[in-house]
């Protein structure tokens, strides 16, 4: 049996031996007839027991400062230019955001109301309504 | 690919680091686990997993959404791993080469390592634990890479045929020669 041959039978016994092959009957009748078959078979399910041994291998976990550590060379070798940064950092204060919005339209409404023409700019008391001549006089 | 994971991708594209921070948090074990497993060495492992994350930060762009995002994560695992392997077996090759040239230059003096004294009562468990690692570390890094990614970490063969590129017959065939190898190395060893 060659290499590929033998690679082809380990695929299909591997199913059979996972219980996903389709053709059961086929493979158990090679299994009885050909020695090869029976020989890698045998192989396998020798190999399979000694391969459960792995999985009772206790997890390896990352060390606790792993993420610090991992952001930390991140930033290091970004020069800090890696993250994006945010003005207000992880959180937006909608909150003082609305206060000082809040505030702010109180003064432009104050500055209007009190202001005798309407406008931001206000006269002061005792001076010329007129101070600009807009028609020179002659 | 789920939702929760879209958005966590949009995140990370946007430079998020708090996304970045979610990203190593979900992962950092099993990446570990699977650097620790293939490499068999702590310092190793921890410096790995930390270039495999630094690895999908900075080419988290060129990720198609096609596979699952984990399955491309321990991808660029495996790949880090097998690379370090190499690496250290021409460092370590490249020591030996300097140590025999030391030894013929001081006629062969060379100190004998006195070998580790065994604890009195080691723990069945930890022994057990040091030879599957022993027995690990002799196959290559492509029986390694197989053998951890379906007896250890439990993916399924079509995980692994997508993690490692290789068709689904070359997947079993290399898990079952590894296993061979194993066993041969583990006969006799364990009850």
């Amino acid at each position: 049996m060659t290499t590929e041959e033998e690679d082809e039978v380990i695929a299909r016994l591997s199913d059979y031996l996972d219980g996903a092959a389709a053709n059961r009957a086929e493979i158990e009748a090679k299994l009885a007839s050909d020695p090869d078959w029976k020989r890698l078979h045998d192989e396998m399910v020798e190999s399979t027991e000694a391969a459960k041994q792995l999985s009772g291998l206790r997890k390896a976990h990352a060390p606790v400062t792993f993420t610090e550590d991992v952001t930390g060379t991140i930033e290091k070798r970004s020069a800090g230019r890696f993250f994006a940064r945010r003005t207000f950092g992880d959180r937006v204060p909608f909150g003082a955001l609305l206060v000082v919005a809040l505030i702010g339209l109180g003064i432009i409404g104050y500055v209007l109301w009190s202001s005798s023409t309407g406008s931001l700019t206000t006269d002061k008391p005792g001076e010329p309504h007129d101070k600009t001549e807009l028609v020179p006089a002659p | 690919m789920t939702e929760i994971e879209r958005s966590l991708l949009r995140r990370l594209r946007d430079r998020d680091e708090r996304a970045f921070r979610e990203l190593i948090e979900q992962h950092r074990d099993r990446v570990f686990n699977i650097s620790y497993r293939m490499l068999a060495n702590r310092e190793e492992a921890q410096d790995v997993a930390q270039e495999v994350f630094i690895t999908v930060f900075k080419t988290i762009d060129t990720f198609r959404e096609e596979a699952k995002f984990s399955t491309w994560l321990y991808r660029v695992t495996v790949n880090h791993c097998k690379n370090r392997i190499k690496y250290l077996a021409r460092r370590h090759d490249r020591d030996r080469d300097e140590l025999d040239e030391n030894t013929r230059e001081t006629n062969g003096a060379i100190a004998t390592p006195a070998r580790a004294a065994q604890p009195d009562r080691a723990l069945e468990g930890a022994q057990i634990e040091v030879l599957l690692e022993a027995a690990i570390k002799t196959l290559d890094e492509d029986q390694r890479e197989v053998v951890v990614l379906r007896d250890i970490e439990e993916l399924s063969i079509e995980e692994i045929c997508e993690i490692t590129g290789l068709a689904d017959g070359t997947v079993k065939s290399r898990l079952h020669r590894a296993r061979l190898a194993l066993r041969k190395k583990l006969q006799g060893k364990l009850s």
